[in-house]
């Protein structure tokens, strides 16, 4: 209530005006950029990120490999006449420490949408709540290393991979005459560049049910991929600094490169406005991630594609298994440009992943019924619940 | 016969009458003001009159913007629900319903219609009048029972009770052109076949007595041809007399010794007296007592001038009213002297039975009318008077005097307010009653008789009234006068009549009975007419 | 024949949701639920229908294409049918108890979750044949106008009982008694249940 709505008004002014301002230069930039990114010869950048990787240089940004061209443009193929996507989301109520009980509640929504001749839908949920130490903790014999935060995202995405994998074996064991072509998509990134700086142990622990769970995938022939929609990522334009950088890229203190200037710009660059010249349904070809955690993903290193899905550039992250098989990687990209085209908002969402999301979610009464719930059934056994001083405050917030 | 239902009573007082909501489906053009319908309360039956009918609707708004171009459908269904009528209902008579769980109450007789004391509740239902109802109201035929017509939507027979009729004086009303001596020829029929009075007739148009021809040109019957010898016709006009086929039985002769002073009085207008005359004929009569008329015509001049000296009568006077007299003498039936045996035996032939019918001829101008009608019924008067009185003594029946039943047209001539206390026939009309003598005054403007006269009247049989004073001097003295205003409005010029008083038992609107070969037969007349060339040979007399 | 089930339950009147998407019974309809266990059958008249997402927060958006439309929409997105549901809202006017028919609201609302059905043409008669319940509809406050719910009754059961003009009749009689009032209400009811020229000149020549 207290806030000053006057005053951000005002700035929020200023933001415009300066925005409009910036466009005209910026454009230019962007042109300058996309010039070199077609002129950028992809072996000869390969080559030069190979050795300086060699060379144990630290990039202090990530770069991205490219598997083909720079600018290569791959049309979206014609999707099947039948196939399937399941969406997957996930959500939690997260453990709280205000409370003298500890739990969290994790629900993973899929939407499986079949299409053509048979086409039909199954929306569902699996919600658990998890309250034993091996769940609460990671090392539960000590209590150390509570899941929460980060960690409990982590748990979240291995939790949503194994509920997909049970869909998708539940439905291998359905009476029906020809199993139509799968992928699954989930929404956000593949490479679980949270888990960058735990220790070791911390990032075995939460991979290990990750990785299984994308090992049955590829057994049960599902494609995986993720969806980042509005990606923020600037891998491409890196890459392209690296390129045009004389020196080594961690020295830019001292950089008398005549092409400074572009290469500051390029660091302004985000790579969906760099391949903002992909037409709709159009890909760019592969790329490799330089994210540190996937040197622990073993056969599932990822790799990543631009697609313009119209109105937006999305980056689209597929495990090796899937960019190396190119009926998977072909039938991918189809199967998201038709989930885009069949969106019902603009810009374009897939509907696998809204109908996902949808049953993922849970509301604020449910986040109040579970907390009664617990206290009823607490209260029956003889256990109170107590809270914090100062989460009673937030509740009561008395005058 | 349809025992129908028309709507439920929804309001009422017992002074101003039931309001009757009507029944989907009942609209107002069946039923008509001065209808006969009959109300079934718990307890009691109650006959009556419709005397309004009213159009209402649920919502008002509906009638300041009625429905536009509206289908069948929707107006068959607002009629009688969003909009509807009521009707204004006047209970006349009131008949107790037994108590159907009583089985005693059964089997008593029920008394007859009695006056309306109370009203029925609410929803009590109306229906339409039945022939049983009719019956019960107003009788059979048959006995004193005489059949006047038929109730306005239905056709049975309605009865006046002759017997009461005759009890007291009555009237005929009605604007001319609506019939009303057919309804004397009715109603004096009905009483000559049932017996119950015989009658007197001052026939001034010479209607009562032979055949005559109607508007239309039909030719109907006379009396005395219906009814033949019982029916002795008197003629003033002595060569009428003669016709044959149509004779008189006598020819009367009216003597100037006859002539009283009331008599001279009541022809001030016609023979243009002065106020003086009066004053003048007392002191003639002081002078020559029963013989002043005579002695008044036959002064001279200079005789006249002595005797006014003499007894202090105004000579301008004295002579003027000579003058005036003289047209008297003039008259071809007055003669200067005649026997009162005439009309004595006048009095006996009615006494036996007879009925007579009394010709004014050609000498049937207002003049000879007042005269003589005047003049003969105060003889009867007298000699009716002397037979009650012989009776009161011996008691003998065969003393006792047959009522008698006075007919005369014009009567506002001998009724009116100035005259009124004068006249024979004001004298009859108040008081004869008791002497068994009364009247059957016919008459086209009832406003102007006295109004005393008319509150004594027992009868009266109107037709169409349009003037608002006839139509409040007709409804003088009735009860229910507001409901009966709008039966007499609501008449038919022709053949439509509504009769209140002692001979019915409620006021009734009928369809006057028809004056034809059925009637004629009904009351016995002796063969069929024969047709137009009688009247023809009539009118040329024997050759 | 059933047709859905009962998800909100109120002693004037429920709301069931429809076993068929986009196809709740027709407006004014009579329904039935049955209560074998209290030997009753409650009657009801289906007041509104809806199509709304199964989340209240959900609005539908517009899917057609040029090419893809109408019934299409359902095959090219084969989650609607999972997303949405479509309810349907009933007046109470009667019940049938112990052999006899009754118009007035039955002592308790009918238990949720128990299926609506329909009612046969036999058993429609037989409660029809009295208006009462009439006075529960006009008194009934809803989205839909009571007066649009009666006329759109009043239709239903004209045509049930095959174009049977002496109830209909004698129904725009007992509208036009209830509605005495109020003129431009009735007059709203009447031009909805209006048969029309059609039937008129039917009628005319059944006359003759």
């Amino acid at each position: 209530m207290p806030l000053k709505l006057g005053a951000v008004s005002e700035q929020i002014e200023h933001m415009a005006q300066a925005m409009v301002a910036l466009s005209p230069a910026q454009e230019q930039l962007l042109e300058q950029a996309q010039a070199l990114l077609r002129s950028t010869p992809a072996d000869a950048l390969r080559l030069k990120l190979e050795q300086q990787r060699q060379r144990q240089v630290r990039f202090p940004w990530l770069v991205a490999t490219p598997h083909g061209s720079l600018c290569g443009i791959i049309p979206a193929p014609p999707a099947p006449v039948d196939f399937c996507v399941i969406g997957i989301d996930a959500s939690s109520v997260p453990p709280d420490r205000h409370r003298s009980v500890r739990f969290y509640v994790l629900n993973v929504g899929y939407a499986a949408l079949t299409y053509g001749r048979c086409a039909d839908a199954v929306l569902d949920a699996e919600s658990q709540l998890f309250f034993h130490d091996e769940d609460l903790y990671l090392f539960p014999e000590k209590r150390d290393v509570p899941i929460e935060g980060t960690l409990l995202n982590a748990r979240m995405e291995v939790e949503s991979l194994q509920t997909l994998q049970k869909v998708i074996q539940h439905r291998a064991h359905q009476p029906s005459g020809e199993r139509p072509p799968t992928v699954a998509l989930r929404d956000g990134p593949l490479i679980l560049w949270t888990l960058q700086n735990e220790p070791q142990e911390v990032q075995d622990k939460l991979l290990h049910g990750f990785l299984q769970a994308m090992s049955s995938l590829r057994q049960s022939g599902v494609p995986l991929a993720g969806y980042i929609s509005y990606t923020d990522s600037r891998d491409v334009a890196n890459s392209l600094r690296v390129w045009i950088c004389q020196e080594l890229p961690n020295e830019c203190e001292h950089c008398k490169n005549s092409k400074r200037d572009l290469c500051l710009a390029l660091a302004k660059i985000r790579d969906r406005d760099l391949f903002n010249f992909l037409a709709i349904g159009e890909r760019s070809e592969l790329f490799a991630s330089s994210s540190q955690i996937l040197e622990r993903y073993g056969e599932h290193r990822v790799d990543f594609f631009y697609l313009n899905i119209g109105g937006e550039i999305v980056r689209v992250e597929v495990p090796r298994w899937v960019s190396a098989d190119a009926e998977w990687l072909s039938l991918l990209h189809a199967v998201i440009y038709d989930q885009s085209r069949r969106s019902p908002g603009f810009p374009p969402y897939p509907p696998a992943l809204l109908e996902a999301h949808e049953q993922a979610v849970i509301t604020t009464t449910e986040r109040r019924l579970i907390e009664e719930m617990v206290e009823r059934a607490l209260g029956l056994h003889g256990q109170w619940v107590t809270r914090s001083a100062k989460n009673d405050s937030k509740r009561r917030r008395g005058i | 016969m349809s025992n129908k239902r028309l709507g439920v009573v929804v309001d009422g007082a017992f002074n101003s009458g039931l309001t009757v909501r009507l029944d989907p489906g009942v609209t107002t053009e069946q039923l008509r003001i001065g209808s006969f319908v009959v109300v079934e309360g718990q307890r009691n039956r109650y006959f009556s009159l419709i005397s309004d009918i009213h159009l209402k609707a649920t919502d008002p708004r509906l009638l300041s913007d009625p429905p536009r171009a509206t289908s069948p459908f929707i107006a068959r269904t607002l009629s009688g629900t969003s909009t509807y009528a009521t009707v204004e209902v006047r209970p006349m008579l009131m008949l107790e319903k037994p108590d159907e769980s009583d089985p005693r109450a059964l089997l008593e007789m029920r008394r007859g219609p009695q006056p309306v004391k109370t009203i029925p509740m609410h929803f009590a239902e109306l229906r339409e009048a039945t022939e049983l109802d009719f019956a019960t109201v107003f009788g059979k035929e048959g006995g004193v029972y005489f059949a006047m017509g038929t109730p306005l939507t239905m056709d049975i027979p309605i009865c006046l009770n002759l017997a009461h009729f005759v009890e007291r004086s009555d009237g005929i009303f009605g604007q001319s052109g609506t019939g009303k001596s057919f309804l004397a020829r009715l109603v004096i029929c009905g009483v000559i076949k049932s017996k119950v009075a015989v009658n007197l007739i001052f026939d001034m148009h010479d209607e009562y007595a032979f055949d005559k021809q109607t508007e239309d040109g039909r030719w109907v019957k006379g009396l005395r041809q219906i009814f033949g010898p019982q029916v002795l016709i008197y003629s003033l006009d002595e060569e009428l007399a003669r016709r044959s086929g149509r004779n008189a039985d006598v020819t009367l002769k009216i003597g100037l010794n006859q002539i009283e002073e009331a008599d001279v009085i009541l022809l001030s207008e016609e023979l243009n007296l002065r106020q003086t005359a009066e004053a003048t004929i007392g002191l003639l009569r002081d002078h020559f007592r029963g013989q002043w008329l005579l002695k008044l015509l036959q002064m001279t001049q200079e005789e006249l001038e002595e005797w006014c000296k003499n007894s202090g009568a105004h000579a301008g006077a004295a002579s003027s009213l000579q003058r005036n007299l003289k047209r008297l003498q003039r008259q071809e039936y007055i003669v200067e002297e005649a026997p009162f045996a005439a009309l004595d035996d006048m009095i006996e032939s009615l006494d036996r039975g007879k009925h007579v019918i009394l010709q004014f001829g050609r000498h049937n101008s207002v003049l000879d009318y007042l005269l003589v009608s005047n003049l003969v019924t105060r003889r009867v008067r007298q000699r009716y008077e002397e037979k009650t009185r012989r009776y009161e003594e011996s008691k003998d029946p065969k003393d006792k005097p047959r009522p008698l039943m006075i007919t005369i047209e014009e009567a506002h001539k001998f009724l009116n307010p100035a005259v009124a206390r004068q006249t024979t026939f004001g004298i009859i009309a108040r008081e004869m009653r008791k002497y068994n003598v009364t009247l059957l005054v016919i008459d086209q403007r009832p406003s102007s008789i006295d109004p005393e006269v008319m509150s004594q009247l027992g009868t009266r049989i109107t037709g169409k009234l349009t003037e608002e004073r006839d139509i409040d001097a007709v409804l003088t003295g009735v009860s229910n006068r507001n409901a009966l205003r709008g039966a007499l409005e609501s008449l038919d010029t022709r053949q439509e009549v509504l009769i209140m008083g002692h001979a019915v038992p409620m006021p009734i609107s009928l369809r006057t009975r028809q004056y034809d070969e059925a009637f004629y037969q009904a009351m016995g007349a002796p063969e069929a007419f024969q047709g137009p060339e009688i009247g023809i040979r009539d009118l040329f007399g024997e050759d | 024949m059933r047709i859905g089930e009962i998800v909100e339950t109120t002693s004037t009147g429920f709301v069931a949701e429809s076993f068929t998407l986009n196809r709740p019974p027709p407006l004014g309809s009579l329904v039935a639920v049955s209560l074998p266990a209290q030997d009753m059958e409650i009657y009801a008249v289906v007041a509104y229908g809806q199509t709304v997402g199964l989340d209240p927060g959900r609005r539908a958006v517009r899917r057609s294409t040029e090419i893809v439309f109408d019934e299409a929409i359902y095959h090219e997105h084969p989650e609607l049918k999972h997303i949405l549901r479509t309810e349907f809202g009933a007046v109470l006017v009667g019940y049938l108890a112990e052999g006899q028919v009754w118009q007035h609201l039955p002592p308790q609302p009918p238990p949720l979750h128990f299926s609506v059905q329909t009612v046969q043409t036999g058993e429609l008669q037989r409660f029809t044949d009295h208006l009462l319940y009439f006075r529960l509809l006009l008194s009934y406050n809803g989205p839909v106008s009571p007066l649009q719910v009666l006329a759109a009754n009043v239709r239903e059961v004209y045509r049930q009982r095959g174009s049977d003009r002496a109830w209909l009749d004698a129904a725009a009689r007992e509208i036009a008694t209830l509605l005495k009032n109020d003129h431009e209400a009735l007059l709203t009811v009447l031009y909805a249940i209006d048969p029309g020229e059609a039937s008129a000149i039917a009628e005319r020549r059944g006359q003759l």
